[in-house]
């Protein structure tokens, strides 16, 4: 069906490349010749897995398991997942696959000549969706793993409820992966919004967790707005909305002849969109630091593996998109940076270490935004990678204290944990977490996050200098707050006061008054082990032999790009995946022009080099701050933080970032309270204009007919009454209206 | 084919016998009847042979007033077929949905669902226009019954109002059924009142003057069944009254007539004035579907708020009739079935919370998932499957309604006169829902538990009983098969759907060669401006 387009399309397309590419030399990368592959029919099973949890789930439910039967299984099912992604991995050919596993939404024209509609569950297999699926479903079941501890006050309540979410989760997450169009990826897309609001929304009889469920799913249907409307600008333009026909098109040039107006400058910033709301990047942000009131694995999965990365995934796998029109980059690059900064503002300024770390994840996407705008995809899907099993650990840690100090989190109220019985793997686990977050030197996070930096200054755009100095400062930042939580609550003497959650009535240790934190078991400390290692070996990919020619820098994780659709964001390659020759001439034709630039410096050095040193000392004076704010001297923490209040000029500042710039206040003001005025005035407008002024006066008119044609028995009197009826009426509908309206206006 | 009047004739019967039974019998012979009617629905399919093709299937006629060219003559093409097999799904669900609900003058009540069904049947079935007619305006009388005997408090107002309302709409209309049919009689001599001859006559023969007037009488009668904004203010009052199987069977099917009548006479019969008022017609249809929604937003009465939510989501449906290509007119069609199946199953679950608490109130009712967790599942599946969440059924009809008005560009084999615009403004439409759809489930379903004290004593257990789940499951089933596998669907329908637009596309290649020419594009939401 695909085949014979396919072959035409590919002929054209390599005569076309080597006509548009000087370095017609080397041979092009046959990035085209997409093969459906049936005999990975069992590839299927990642997909099928979840879903054959979620069934097992409901019939738990149907039956009132009571036991932690619900959790073995999704943690079964999940493992089934990632080992039939390895294997995938391992059989993988090095081209992308097609995999066919059910027909969907097809429509075809009797009549002839229209391109017809054709959208199915068919797995796309490439390394990008491979270096996704494996770390999604691989810490897909470490967290459900650990959930199966976590989740056990719950037994017999909602602890089915729970798992059946995650299992959706997963199964959302990977459909969105591994999808071969844009419609089957835009199912996963609203899958995970969906679970997401199933599993933040999961105490449900607390009116946080209701709101804040409800505000993550409206933010991230403005975003899916994004997403439909791309869809219909793909569509409308290219016939097709899957990804081997698009990005055949795309590259050989061939859309050339049949494009005409707006439509494809238009695409990238709906893309832009959709990814913004699943990402959490200014403006749409604010859902994000509100999902922690879902239990803390939820956390751990929405930040780290399933959910937020769907936003880079898209804009990687849409690449080719965003590099015709390279202004939608440059936005996208600035949005990341300030997003970044914004958010490490406000981490700054939270005492709850849990939504410091939510802020931490908002300010992490936004280094990644900036990588990919900055023509590194590969920094970005390095990031990503590094980031989620990193601040895996980080909620992981946050949930191990919450759950066993009765839901306690501020970070004034806990200190010492590292040398209480039973809380050293956690504080340990904390500590790496929080040293590849801070991108201290050798961690995972510093590989990856100086990958981005220093292609921000390689790369050639509008400020991308002044942008990769935020960045850096950013860093310096997340250096600073993070080590302010590990100092204050894992180092330093022995404290702590308990929270006031009993989520398993007196399961806490609540005995005679005095409280007992309960250390976690083997479930807990056994993910948090494993993940910590996992952030520490994540390192090891950045240095692993690369299959490709010396151009490229960055080992597997670059590998996993370049033969994929965001090949195109490759240093050292142009967008047909080709070696631009020149290996000190990173970027390519669409950031660089012409391409004869000076090799761009910072402060006289290599950007990479200069990069590992800058980055180094950023972070190391971010930790020194903290330990001496938080750690040798918490008194002075105190004192500072007076000093600045006492300061008119300057007192609003800390204020401000604590309570988030007031960014949800300002979107209340502006947007909802005007709608929901605007709405009430509508209601009003229905009942009282057009149902009560129109419709009803029209049905009234054949009376007044009948009345006015029997002047003679009424008399004048009557017509006056008629006449003064009428006018009483309208006064009365006019006081009514107007009543209504101010009440509406005081009480919204 | 003794099919079609097997399915007019058997709840007919039904009704006969429930009148005649005792009161306490009523409730089984109609479930009884409308269970076989169902079956002989079913059997009606597979005998109907022409599935996705063009053709009508059940073709039956039988002299009436044959002087005058009136016959009793029905049939149906693949569309009117699915839709037959809606009503006959709901029916069932809606005579055991009020199996406890309604306790007094019960006879009446089962004899006026099943004659309501009859007439329903009867709408889809006819190939006359005469006997359409008749079907059409006889479901309003045993709908007005139904809300004026079982109605809530403020039934007398309402079911005036709906009866006027729609009376008067379908007046209009027939102004225009019998204008078309005279000058059908003054150019052939004869007269005629064969659907499908009337409509290739009308196509053809009337000029664009007189197929405008044509298409405006019949979209009045039309628009307000839908109904479209602004004839649709008799809807939420006429659905908050009526009792739950009367709301069900007026979102599920009766408000689909309004569509039907658009995909079964308007765009075969005026098509070059369609395609002259289509962005009119888009154009209220995204201020209804915007201006109902946020409308929802404020509602504090549930069952108002699933009302106007039907004000909302049609609007997307008659955006996809009037894209004029293969994808909208597809989505349209199958938003008309899904529509029924989630709307009418949340009607269900808003009647099922009424009986236990009376009342309605979002204010004075929530958390409901703590007591009723069955409930709570299903109320959140249905409003997921009214929001269009992929993978359900309601997503893929917007989905395609609102790509095929996207498409409906200048360019292209199919073009059209909606455009990029009006897809874009109506997709905001998925926000508001939503919106108010999860306000909705966030105050009755989630948050603390509240419960109003309810005198009544009610026989009903706190969650839902097994016959309430089978009212459910079977619509829910549905949700997610046409969810995964809407081809199902599509296939079965193409081929009248290819039919009805065959004529299109040199009709609006046509109209947009003299705006070009006259060299002005008002109104025209195309790609290439």
């Amino acid at each position: 069906m695909i085949l014979p387009s396919l072959i035409q399309v590919l002929t054209l397309g390599v005569s076309e490349t080597a006509m548009l590419v000087p370095h017609a030399d080397t041979e092009p990368v046959a990035t085209s010749d997409v093969v459906v592959a049936t005999q990975h029919w069992w590839a299927g099973f990642i997909l099928y897995l979840p879903l054959i949890s979620l069934i097992l789930c409901g019939l738990c439910a149907a039956m009132k398991v009571k036991t932690k039967l619900p959790a073995w299984i999704t943690t079964a099912c999940l493992l089934g997942s990632f080992v039939f992604s390895l294997l995938l991995y391992f059989d993988y050919g090095g081209s992308p696959e097609l995999i066919p596993i059910l027909s969907w939404i097809n429509l075809n024209d009797a009549g002839g000549n229209f391109a017809g509609f054709s959208a199915n569950f068919t797995l796309y297999v490439d390394s990008l969706s491979l270096l996704w699926v494996m770390f999604v479903t691989g810490l897909g079941t470490l967290i459900t793993y650990y959930a199966s501890e976590y989740m056990e006050a719950d037994l017999g309540k909602g602890y089915t409820r729970f798992f059946a979410g995650v299992s959706v989760f997963l199964f959302a997450m990977v459909a969105l992966v591994l999808a071969d169009n844009l419609l089957m990826l835009y199912l996963g897309w609203e899958g995970v919004g969906f679970a997401s609001y199933w599993l933040i929304g999961y105490y449900y009889q607390r009116p946080s967790a209701v709101a804040a469920a409800k505000k993550a799913f409206i933010m991230n249907r403005i975003g899916d707005l994004g997403l439909a409307l791309a869809i219909y600008l793909i569509w409308t333009t290219f016939g097709t909305i899957q990804y081997d026909e698009l990005i055949d098109v795309l590259r050989n040039g061939s859309w050339k002849e049949a494009y005409e107006g707006w439509t494809i400058d238009a695409i990238p910033w709906f893309l832009m969109l959709a990814a913004f709301g699943k990402s959490a990047q200014i403006p749409l942000y604010v859902w994000l630091p509100d999902a922690m009131e879902g239990p803390t694995p939820v956390s751990a999965l929405i930040h780290a593996a399933t959910m937020v990365t769907a936003g880079i995934y898209l804009v990687a796998r849409t690449y080719e998109f965003f590099l015709l029109s390279p202004e939608s980059l440059h936005v996208v690059a600035w949005i990341g940076g300030i997003t970044a900064l914004v958010a490490a503002t406000i981490g700054l300024a939270q005492y709850d270490i849990k939504r410091i770390m939510a802020y931490s994840t908002v300010s992490q996407l936004g280094f990644m935004f900036l990588g990919l705008g900055v023509l590194t995809t590969y920094g970005a899907a390095y990031h990503v990678f590094t980031h989620a099993f990193f601040k895996a650990v980080l909620f992981l840690t946050c949930g191990a204290i919450m759950h066993g100090f009765a839901g306690q989190l501020d970070l004034r109220k806990l200190s010492g944990l590292i040398r209480i019985p039973g809380w050293r793997i956690t504080s340990i686990a904390m500590l790496i977490g929080c040293l590849a977050l801070a991108g201290f030197p050798l961690t995972s996070g510093y590989f990856s996050k100086d990958a981005i930096l220093a292609e921000a200054f390689i790369s050639q755009g509008p400020g991308f200098e002044a942008l990769g100095w935020i960045a850096i400062f950013t860093a310096f930042l997340t250096a600073y707050y993070t080590f302010r939580v590990w100092f204050r609550v894992c180092a330093g003497k022995v404290e702590y006061e308990p929270g006031d959650e009993h989520h398993g009535d007196d399961d806490h240790g609540h005995h005679g008054g005095s409280f007992h934190p309960h250390a976690p078991r083997f479930a807990m400390n056994f993910v948090m082990a494993v993940i910590a290692i996992g952030a520490l070996v994540a390192a090891v990919p950045y240095f692993l032999d690369t299959k490709a020619d010396d151009a490229l820098t960055g080992g597997w994780v670059a590998d996993m790009v370049h033969d994929s659709t965001a090949q195109g964001g490759l240093p050292g390659l142009d967008r047909h995946g080709q070696s631009i020759g020149d290996p000190v001439e990173h970027g390519h034709d669409v950031h660089h022009g012409d391409g004869d630039h000076a090799h761009p410096t910072i402060l006289g050095m290599d950007p990479h080099m200069a990069m590992y040193i800058i980055s180094g000392v950023v972070g190391g004076l971010g930790l020194l701050l903290a330990a001496w704010l938080h750690l040798f001297r918490r008194q002075d923490a105190d004192r500072l933080k007076a000093a600045l209040q006492r300061h008119w000029w300057i007192a609003w500042l800390p204020r401000a970032m604590e309570r988030k710039w007031y960014v949800d206040e300002v979107y209340h003001g502006l947007i909802r309270a005007p709608l929901w005025v605007a709405s009430h005035l509508m209601y009003a407008f229905d009942r009282f204009l057009i149902d009560g002024l129109l419709v009803d006066g029209i049905a009234r008119i054949p009376r007044m007919i009948a009345r006015w044609f029997q002047p003679l028995h009424n008399g004048i009197v009557q017509s006056y009454a008629v006449t003064m009826a009428g006018g009483l009426a309208l006064i009365a509908l006019l006081m009514i209206l107007f009543i209504q309206f101010w009440k509406v206006g005081g009480g919204g | 084919m003794i099919w079609g009047w097997i399915l007019l004739l058997l709840p007919i019967a039904g009704a006969l016998g429930v009148v005649g039974s005792s009161a306490r019998a009523a409730k089984s012979v109609a479930l009884l009847t409308t269970l076989a009617t169902f079956g002989v629905s079913i059997a009606a399919a597979i005998e109907f042979k022409v599935w996705g093709s063009g053709d009508f299937g059940l073709v039956s006629s039988i002299p009436w007033l044959s002087e005058v060219g009136i016959n009793l003559s029905i049939g149906a093409d693949s569309v009117a077929m699915m839709l037959v097999l809606l009503t006959t799904l709901l029916m069932p669900l809606a005579v055991l949905g009020s199996w406890t609900a309604v306790s007094e003058r019960l006879k009446e009540y089962y004899g006026w669902l099943l004659l309501i069904e009859a007439a329903m049947i009867g709408v889809f079935l006819a190939r006359d226009l005469v006997f359409f007619y008749i079907c059409f305006e006889f479901t309003l009388v045993p709908m007005y019954f139904l809300i004026a005997i079982y109605g809530g408090s403020g039934r007398a107002r309402a079911c005036i109002k709906f009866f006027l309302y729609t009376f008067t709409g379908s007046l209009i209309a027939l102004v225009g059924f019998l204008y078309v049919a005279w000058c059908y009689a003054e150019s052939t001599g004869t007269w005629d009142f064969e659907i499908a001859t009337l409509c290739t006559f009308a196509a053809t023969e009337l000029s664009l003057g007189q197929q405008l007037w044509v298409l405006v009488a019949l979209v009045i009668g039309f628009a307000v069944k839908i109904p479209l904004f602004p004839v649709h203010t008799w809807l939420p009052l006429a659905h908050t009254e009526a009792p739950t199987a009367g709301s069900v069977i007026l979102a599920g099917v009766l408000l689909k007539l309004g569509t039907y009548g658009i995909f079964r006479f308007v765009l075969p019969m005026t098509p070059d004035a369609v395609v002259e008022w289509a962005p009119i017609l888009g154009i209220l249809a995204i201020i209804g579907i915007l201006y109902a929604g946020l409308i929802c937003w404020v509602q504090t009465d549930v069952k108002k708020l699933v009302a106007y939510s039907s004000v909302s989501h049609l609007g997307f449906c008659v955006l996809g009739l009037f894209a004029l290509n293969p994808l909208g007119l597809q989505g349209a069609v199958l938003y008309m079935i899904n529509h029924g199946l989630s709307t009418g199953a949340l009607f269900f679950l808003v009647g099922m919370m009424y009986e236990r608490y009376h009342t309605r109130d979002m204010n004075s009712i929530g958390g409901l998932a703590k007591r009723m967790p069955i409930w709570a599942f299903f109320m959140v599946f249905f409003v997921l499957a009214s929001v269009g969440l992929p993978g359900l059924n309601g997503f893929v009809s917007e989905f395609l309604c609102l790509i095929g008005t996207f498409a409906a560009g200048e360019s292209g084999s199919y073009p059209g006169v909606l455009g990029p615009w009006f897809a874009a403004f109506a997709a905001l439409g998925m926000i508001v829902a939503a919106m108010y759809l999860l306000i909705m489930v966030g105050k009755i379903v989630f948050g603390a538990l509240k419960e109003p004290v309810n005198e009544d004593h009610h026989d009903l257990p706190a969650d839902l009983s097994p016959r309430e789940i089978i009212v459910l499951a079977p619509l829910a089933v549905l949700c997610v098969l046409l969810g995964i596998q809407p081809g199902i669907a599509m296939d079965a329908m193409d081929g009248s759907i290819n039919e009805t637009l065959a004529v299109y596309p040199d009709i609006v290649k046509g109209a947009i060669q003299q705006v070009t020419d006259a060299g002005s594009t008002v109104l025209r939401g195309g790609m290439n401006q």
